[in-house]
């Protein structure tokens, strides 16, 4: 206790607070950013962007018109070979008046979309599979190992997954896989040749599968602890609580992940343009395994094809009409996987 | 009366559990009846209570010279100690004294933790748990945990998890329904959500959460529950609730339950065991752990002198 009779220091008048630096100005201007303005500036930012992508749609179909008009709902259907359509818009006639528009483009679509779905779904459960061995299952060095590597793949450019196609797999189909019969039974129709849908297939879920299992690792690893535990505390066992749990709870990652790799798939042309045989041929089913080598060409991998064309007016506004279809794809793509995740956000937290 | 059968009861048991502290010949493992834990509550007459301790069955697992270790670091040392049906055993002890491993390896979750090892026996109804299948040894006994942890799924959901992962053919939502709606009326939580079991479960308050958490491990109908700090991040009115349900359960399933709240443990708990630093210091009926502490350790913390 200290004296009663201890003076009391008297209090200090408090400092005038120094004048600030100029720095500090500066910062302080930044600093006084209110919400409001960072609201308004990034609002602008987005609208910005929406303006682009409506003008981007408008541009494109306007240049697609003719094509879709002149055809009318005959441009998605079949029929004729589609790449002797493809020539003659090219070495039609160079009087507007007298342009040649006619085209069936459904080999396309329907190549376009055997190799997306095709590739896609394969691609996605491998990676499902893949990225619950590397969360659960698979001892530490290993998965330190396979983590790295999964990431490098998903950095590798398409080119050089064509050009392994290209030298590698295709020669292998082609010698081993393919019979000499199996080329005859179907000579008259198509040649056989080693590229065709299975290849282009196979190489494009290699190439779309690491980005699915980064996104999917990344999502499995935030799963809560607790969740297991619990599973694990009612007697489930480590298999079953991945799948009825954590795989359960990372939907929407699932989701995400498949809408980026169906757009790359969507939007991949120099490597299915190398190793899909590139024909405008629709692959039967009914010719059972033949059907697997036959050649395709996806609409991506027909514009990269065919860009030299681009100087002829109804040539170029045909391949608009390509781009515009694989535009909508995209945007039906976009809105496919927001209608997907929606209900799936109702059951995490907030 | 009380004195015969408590002579009988302590000849039949084994040998006080009792570490440190070394006793003439006072037993630790007092036969309960004689006094009540001094809350009055209504529902514990020491007739209950007595009845409930009297045959020898009543001892559903036991611990014995339990050590656990993480990463060769002892957490739980040489610890014995019983668990009976029909009363609540309390561990209380200051933070890090290895409360939470020793519960968790009772239902061998500890071996969810790649560094820990253990030494001793548990048993379950006499029969090791190293020799049960962990998946039906943890439907016999159940966990809470510290933070409440329902699945992203719909109440209902929940509930029945543990019910549809049992057996190889998935019960229908019919006969689930029932079974669901008993375990979350056990878990007091039933009138509170009846209207519409499938809300998500990650939208009820924290106590809501817990109590189905407990729903969810009452309804495949464990022996022992296993409750770890369960009102530890709850506020007063669902930790009155727990321990109301708490008390109500005891009569049916075994339940031990961690807590650092002495006045909870006070509330709920039939035996108390005080652990310090991995140890168990002393273990006994509640009334005299709290009352009449032998050790001195006991007699520090639950006055309030350290932890
Ligand atoms: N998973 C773990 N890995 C390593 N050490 C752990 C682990 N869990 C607990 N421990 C250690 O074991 C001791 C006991 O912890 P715990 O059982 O959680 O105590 P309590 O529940 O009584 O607070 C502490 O020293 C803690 O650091
Ligand atoms: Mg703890």
């Amino acid at each position: 206790m200290p004296p009663a009779t201890a003076p009391i220091a008297p209090r200090r008048p408090p400092a005038a607070p120094a004048p600030p630096p100029r720095r500090a100005k500066l910062l302080s201007g930044l600093g006084s950013w209110s919400d409001r303005r960072a609201e308004l500036t990034l609002g602008a930012l987005a609208c910005a962007v929406l303006v682009l992508i409506g003008l981007m749609v408008v541009f494109v179909f306007s240049k697609a018109w003719p094509s879709f008009w002149h055809n009318g709902f005959a441009w998605f259907g079949g029929g004729g070979d589609v790449d002797r359509q493809l020539d003659n818009i090219y070495n039609g006639p160079s009087r507007p008046s007298e342009y040649v528009y006619k085209l069936h483009a459904w080999p396309l679509l329907y190549g376009t979309a055997l190799t997306t779905i095709a590739g896609v779904v394969i691609g996605l459960v491998t990676a499902l599979l893949a990225a619950v061995f590397i969360v659960e299952f698979a001892p530490s060095p290993i998965r330190r190992l396979l983590e790295p590597v999964v990431r490098l793949l998903a950095a590798v450019p398409s080119v050089v997954y064509g050009l392994i196609g290209l030298l590698v797999i295709i020669p292998f189909v082609n010698n081993h896989l393919i019979g000499e019969g199996r080329k005859e039974s179907v000579a008259y129709v198509v040649q056989l040749n080693g590229s065709g849908l299975i290849v282009a297939i196979v190489i494009l879920s290699i190439m779309i599968t690491p980005i699915m299992i980064s996104i999917i690792v990344d999502a499995l690893r935030s799963v809560p602890q607790g969740w297991t535990e619990g599973a694990a505390a009612l007697g489930v066992n480590r298999w079953r609580a991945m799948w009825t749990i954590s795989v359960r709870s990372v939907r929407p990652a699932i989701v995400a992940a498949a809408v980026l790799a169906t757009a790359r798939a969507l939007g991949e042309a120099i490597m299915l343009s190398m190793v899909s045989g590139s024909r405008g041929f629709a692959p039967n089913p009914l010719d059972g395994l033949t059907f697997l080598f036959e050649p395709v060409r996806p609409l991506a991998a027909t514009i990269v094809d065919h860009s030299e064309g681009l100087s002829v007016t109804p040539f170029a506004q045909t391949l608009y009409a390509f781009a515009a279809v694989l535009l909508v794809s995209s945007i039906l793509l976009s809105l496919g996987g927001w209608a997907a995740k929606r209900p799936l956000a109702r059951w995490s937290a907030r | 009366m009380d004195e015969v059968t408590s002579t009988a009861h302590r000849a039949a048991a084994v040998p006080p559990p009792v570490r440190r502290i070394v006793l003439d010949d006072q037993p630790t493992v007092v036969t309960p009846g004689a006094n009540g834990n001094g809350n009055g509550n209504g529902t514990r007459t020491p007739a209950v209570r007595f009845a409930a301790s009297d045959t020898a069955a009543r001892e559903r697992m036991r611990v014995e010279e339990l050590t656990i270790a993480y990463a060769g670091r002892v957490a739980v040392r040489d610890v014995t100690l019983p668990v009976r049906q029909g009363e609540v055993l309390s561990l209380i002890g200051p933070s890090g004294c290895g409360k939470t491993t020793l519960l968790r390896s009772l239902n061998r979750l500890t071996e969810l933790t790649p560094t820990a090892t253990r030494g001793g026996r548990i048993a379950l109804d006499g029969q090791d748990v190293d020799e049960l299948d962990v998946t039906l040894l943890r439907r016999r006994v159940a966990m809470v945990f510290q933070q409440p942890n329902p699945f992203p799924m719909s109440i209902f959901d929940n509930v029945a998890y543990g019910l549809r992962e049992q057996g190889t053919k998935r019960p229908g939502k019919r006969d689930l329904a029932p079974r669901v709606e008993e375990a979350l009326r056990r878990a007091g939580l039933w009138d509170e959500v009846a209207d519409d079991l499938g809300r998500p479960a990650l939208r009820l308050s924290g106590g809501q959460q817990q109590r189905l958490c407990i729903a969810r491990a009452l309804a495949v109908e464990p022996e022992v529950l296993l409750l770890d700090e369960p009102c530890s991040a709850l506020d007063p009115r669902s930790t009155q609730t727990i321990e109301d349900l708490i008390v109500r359960l005891r009569a049916e399933v075994a339940v031990v339950i961690v807590t650092h709240n002495l006045q909870q443990a006070f509330r709920v708990a039939d035996h108390v065991a005080f652990m310090y630093l991995g140890e168990l210091v002393e273990y006994g009926p509640a009334a005299d752990v709290f009352g009449n502490p032998r050790a001195r350790r006991t007699r520090e913390y639950v006055s309030g002198s350290f932890g």
